[in-house]
């Protein structure tokens, strides 16, 4: 029965992880950015799309919707006002420029962080889920939502598939994050190619974030943590790896879950945060990482 | 004799003198400001070292300041030991510390090292949450000693602790093997090429910076009574350390400090607003990195240097 | 004249990968003397001296140093046995001043040292004046002149009073002045007694300062003796040159047809270096233009410039048009096609998909004809469309790279250095190819090779670039008639 439980569980709350990690690792291959203000991004999209749902009235299914948007806007004036101000600033020398990124945004997350709190206190807040009801799987009651957010998240990893395998604009943004100048050279726009890079990050990310509040709630605390196991499970699969990422997601997911029901949950990011430094000594460049 | 004509012997003695005589006409609120301010110059400086002479990115200098503090508590709670002796048993642990960190700094690049070091410290926050009983956990915990209850004497030990951590950081910075660790930290192919072992430069600069850190981090457990990883371990600290750093100026040493103090003091200043301190604390550090990548001590400094 | 052996290098090899850089590489450097390592791009001159400094470890061979074997020896302990390297690239200390950076040098290597001995300052004083840095102490390296960057360079090399000196590229950058100041300067290094290894691309001013001169080739030494017996030895000449020069008879001179592309006075800094002083150059409708030159003469530069991709001074106007407006990719769809020295593939990718890229901005149906035409020109492609590029060899990777190019459909085409590092048997196939592209679409060619015999058969016209000019330009016939023999 606690296997079980610990299975579906275990799987939704990685299919979300998995989700947020994919788009924090595109970000990455593409645009060469570890963005730590990650975090701050899905909680934007969790408190916008809860006070629209809840506070402002406008019902589950807009405030959702409200919610991702806002998310997406902020995934945007995290490249506009802070990585793409520091990427072209003649000012820093080319070397220094991964590291002013870095704590650009990290300092961007938590103007983020304080700002949401401000706005909205730093209580966990939910989203009515989206389907209710309970399903029985193999003898565990579990919540529809969590089978819809696992069915989302799946179906949203498809598309990007076919957006990156199929399309010509996907396959553009593939080469730009093997080799920005070969796409140059061959007539796409990087800066066309950033934008698109960016758009499906925000979007993920800002759905990760409201479904991650239906499931399990959001607060501005979380955003630290957020950041951490996005930062964790992309190191852990090899950065630039989306498929890495796929799995390592579940690695952590699983880790977590198990941690939090047969040893306590107060020490459930630890077993990851040991594998993680595991990792790093023994093989940098993550399970499946090129670089 | 060329030192005594250095204008920054000269400026900063002033500095230090007019400092010392703050605490006469200062409310004991603002003396315990600065004094936690001071504290963090330590702090600051030592990241700087790191930073600018060895060319390493340490997202979490907590992790170093956090063994030492810790170490230093626990030896004064758990077995009485006088304030001296933990304060050195704290260097200690920090330096062992940054020893641990220096292993995998020689074998990584880039983000990868700076994950590490930010892996540490949340491992220490951790750690530390698990073995609540012997250190308070998330509440933290006292120790019986203290350096004064008097707020003046507390100001003074702080100023004299920072006044000799910066004479000896920048003091080193500027001397032979300042230029060796600098020539490390900027090109350590060219460093081999001249003949220097770059692995244990970085090595040295790793305990240098950790000694600093652990210090005064063990010192500050002693003036506030109180350890707790809200206040020598959370990440938060670590980005304003980094952000003092950064504002002050990297590689000038004092710079970091005058960061370090200009920050506490603001935040203090900027307390009114509530939460919100921290925001516009942020947007003005952003605003640095956007404008003044130089920080502000580095750009006063260079301001008609560069072409 | 010459001493001892100081240093032997025996059976040395070295490799990258899959790529072999250096083979069965063995030579001795005499106290003394002047030994300069010549060859074509990647024939490994530079990896020879990463390996001898420690920068690299080799994968087999001996290093020895007055009959120490010094081969797996960290960089700064070789550094303090007394062999030194002058880079390619200055690297100084940029917050320090001249004479810190030389300072720095004559320190020893210890954590305990906190001042310097006067005697130290005094020794690098010494060193500054006497190569030429003496005006100039307290100046901060971003404010010296090219010239004198590479001036501290050599100082800090021969400040600990090294046995052997390594220099790489010592005359890159600098002008004829110039060169012949630093010739001085590293005769006065041999007369010290010590032993000087040179790389350089400039054959002719290692010519005119070695005592020996090494020819290397894919990573092997293929000829040794003085200058002037190197640089008659037939393998070398055929190495650089690509053998016997044919004069072809080009029967449509088109003269009459409209320029295509017009360069008109561009220069190109890099930093402080000129790379491109002064260049003019015209290519006409449906002309085969070739830039011959040796590497480092600024060829990839100029292309790179017309391409977009660096800054210059000047005019570059295609089909009437200023390109400099116009972003870099704006510019390769307007039909200016660049084929990168580096190919820049997606290694990750097939070779479909690559060629797919290439045709991104052209409808369905196009592609497909297209795709059809660049797999009946290289029918190897098509056999390997669905493998990923990185595995597949050089001469089909750079099949692939004319095919992704011609998926553009260029108006002009331009190609840096397609026959690098190619079999013969696979250049006779590109030069096949390129003969049908002139034959069945109006195409416009700029090529940049160092393989003479390879250009010329094809071309309408011939520039010569050399040390950032032109040098010469003219017809084929000309050039193999005049300018052949003073090629190298």
């Amino acid at each position: 029965m606690r296997a079980v439980q610990i299975l579906v569980d275990g799987f939704a709350i990685s299919s979300l992880y998995g989700l947020a990690a994919v788009g924090f690792t595109l970000i990455f291959g593409v645009s060469g950015v570890l963005n730590l203000a990650h975090g701050g991004i899905m909680v934007v999209a969790a408190l916008v799309g809860w006070a629209a749902a809840a506070e402002f009235g406008f019902g589950t299914y807009a405030g959702t919707g409200l919610g991702i948007l806002a998310g997406l806007a902020t995934a945007y004036a995290t490249y506009l006002i802070v990585v793409r101000p520091i990427q072209r600033s003649r000012a820093i020398r080319p070397e220094e420029t991964e590291i002013f990124v870095l704590t650009g945004t990290l300092l961007w997350g938590i103007m983020i962080q304080v700002g949401m709190a401000y706005l909205f206190s730093d209580n966990p807040v939910t989203i009515r889920p989206l389907v209710a009801g309970v399903v029985n799987i193999l003898g565990v009651r579990t919540p529809a939502n969590e089978i819809l957010i696992a069915v989302i998240a799946w179906s949203l990893i498809g598309l990007l598939w076919l957006l990156v395998n199929r399309t010509r604009t996907g396959k553009a943004l593939l080469g730009a994050s093997m080799n920005p100048r070969g796409v140059t050279l061959l007539g796409y726009e990087l800066t066309r190619i950033y934008f698109v890079a960016w758009t499906i990050y925000g979007l993920l990310a800002g759905i990760a974030g409201v479904l991650l509040a239906s499931f399990l709630g959001v607060s501005t605390a979380n955003t630290g943590q957020l950041t951490a196991s996005a930062f964790s499970i992309v190191v852990l699969g090899g950065l630039g790896s989306v498929s890495g990422s796929l799995i390592a997601a579940y690695v952590v997911g699983y880790l977590e879950t198990m941690t939090a029901y047969l040893v306590a949950p107060t020490l459930r990011p630890i077993p990851s945060l040991i594998l993680l430094v595991l990792v790093i000594y023994v093989r940098p460049q993550g399970l499946l990482g090129r670089r | 004799m060329a030192i005594l004509r250095s204008r920054v012997l000269w400026i900063g003695a002033a500095v230090v003198v007019i400092a010392a005589l703050l605490p006469f006409w200062l409310s004991a609120y603002l003396l315990g400001v600065l004094t936690a301010a001071y504290y963090f110059g330590v702090f600051a400086m030592a990241w700087d070292l790191l930073f600018g002479f060895a060319g390493e990115v340490n997202f979490g200098p907590t992790f170093l300041i956090g063994l030492g503090a810790y170490t230093a508590a626990i030896l004064n709670s758990e077995f009485g030991l006088p304030i001296p002796v933990c304060v050195v048993a704290g260097a200690i642990a920090a330096v062992l510390g940054g020893i641990l960190l220096a292993v995998p700094a020689l074998r990584l690049r880039g983000p990868y090292f700076g994950l590490v070091t930010l892996v540490a410290v949340l491992l220490l926050q951790n750690f530390i949450v698990i073995f609540a009983g012997v250190t308070g956990g998330e509440i933290g915990m006292t120790v019986p000693d203290v350096l004064s209850i008097d707020e003046k004497v507390n100001y003074w030990y702080a100023l004299v602790f920072l006044t000799i951590c910066a004479v000896l950081l920048y003091g080193l910075s500027r001397s032979t093997v300042g230029l060796i660790l600098q020539a490390s930290g900027q090109d350590a192919v060219e460093a081999s090429a001249l003949g220097f072992n770059v692995t244990k430069h970085k090595i040295a600069a790793f305990c240098i910076s950790a000694l600093f850190s652990g210090t005064a981090g063990a010192m500050l457990i002693f003036y506030m009574g109180t350890a707790s990883i809200n206040t020598v371990i959370d990440l938060a600290i670590a980005v304003q350390i980094i952000i003092a750093a950064v504002l002050g100026g990297r590689r000038t040493i004092l710079g970091a400090a005058l960061g370090a103090v200009f920050l506490i003091v603001a935040n203090e200043f900027l307390r009114p607003l509530g939460q919100l301190n921290t925001f516009v604390v942020s947007a003005v550090a952003l605003a640095v990195i956007l404008f003044f990548p130089e920080g502000l001590l580095g750009y006063a400094l260079h301001r008609g240097e560069r072409e | 004249m010459t001493g001892a052996a100081r240093l032997q290098v025996s059976g040395l090899h070295k490799r990258f990968g899959g790529v072999i850089a250096v083979k069965n590489m063995s030579f001795d450097l005499r106290a003394g003397e002047i030994v300069g390592l010549i060859g074509p791009n990647g024939s490994g001159k530079s990896t020879v001296m990463s390996l001898i400094m420690g920068i690299q470890r080799a994968n087999a061979g001996t290093i020895t140093l007055d009959g120490i074997d010094i081969a797996g020896w960290p960089a700064h302990r070789i550094a303090r046995a007394g062999i030194s390297i002058v880079f390619q690239h200055s690297r100084p200390l940029q917050r320090q001043t001249v004479l810190e950076n030389i300072k720095l040098a004559l320190l020893p290597d210890s954590l305990l040292r906190l001042a310097t001995k006067t005697s130290v300052t005094e020794r690098a004083r010494a060193i500054a004046e006497r190569v030429g840095l003496g005006g100039v102490l307290h100046r901060h390296p971003w404010t010296l002149p090219f010239a004198d960057l590479r001036r501290m360079e050599v100082a800090k090399a021969v400040a600990r009073d090294p046995k052997v000196v390594l220099i790489d590229e010592p005359f890159a950058g600098l002008t004829a002045a110039e060169i012949k100041i630093f010739s001085d300067l590293i005769r006065s290094l041999r007369d010290d007694g010590r032993a000087v290894l040179l790389v350089d691309h400039s054959v002719k001013s290692v010519a005119a300062l070695a005592d020996r001169v090494i020819a290397m080739y894919l990573g092997e030494p293929i000829a040794e003796g003085s200058a002037d017996e190197v640089m008659q030895n037939e393998t070398v000449r055929r190495v650089y040159l690509g053998g016997a020069i044919e004069a072809v008879e080009r029967n449509d001179s088109r003269t009459d047809a409209a320029t295509l592309l017009d360069v008109d006075c561009v220069d190109v800094f890099y930093g402080k270096a000129q790379a491109l002083e002064h260049v003019d150059l015209r290519v006409r409708q449906d002309e085969f233009v070739s830039i011959v030159g040796l590497n480092g003469a600024g060829k990839t530069t100029l292309f790179n410039a017309i391409s977009g991709l660096v800054p210059y001074r000047g005019s570059i106007r295609f089909a009437g048009a200023e390109l400099r407006r116009r972003t870099a990719a704006a510019i390769a769809r307007g039909g200016v096609v660049h084929c990168p020295e580096t190919r820049e593939l997606f290694g990750y990718m097939s070779v479909r998909e690559n060629l797919d890229l290439g045709g991104g901005h052209l409808s369905a149906g196009e592609r497909q004809r297209q795709l059809a035409w660049v797999f009946e020109l290289f029918p190897i492609l098509e056999q390997r469309q669905a493998q990923a590029a990185r595995t597949l060899s050089g001469g089909e990777q750079q099949m692939l790279t004319l095919g992704r190019a011609l998926m553009m459909q260029p108006k002009l085409l331009i190609l840096d250095e397609p026959t690098l590092g190619l079999a013969p048997v696979i250049l006779g196939q590109i030069s096949k190819a390129i003969e049908r592209l002139r034959k069945e679409r109006s195409l416009t060619l700029l090529l940049a090779e160092q393989n003479v015999t390879f250009a010329l058969p094809h071309s309408d016209r011939v520039y010569l670039l050399d040390h950032g000019r032109i040098a010469w330009q003219g017809d084929p016939q000309r050039f193999a008639a005049e300018m052949h023999a003073g090629y190298l």
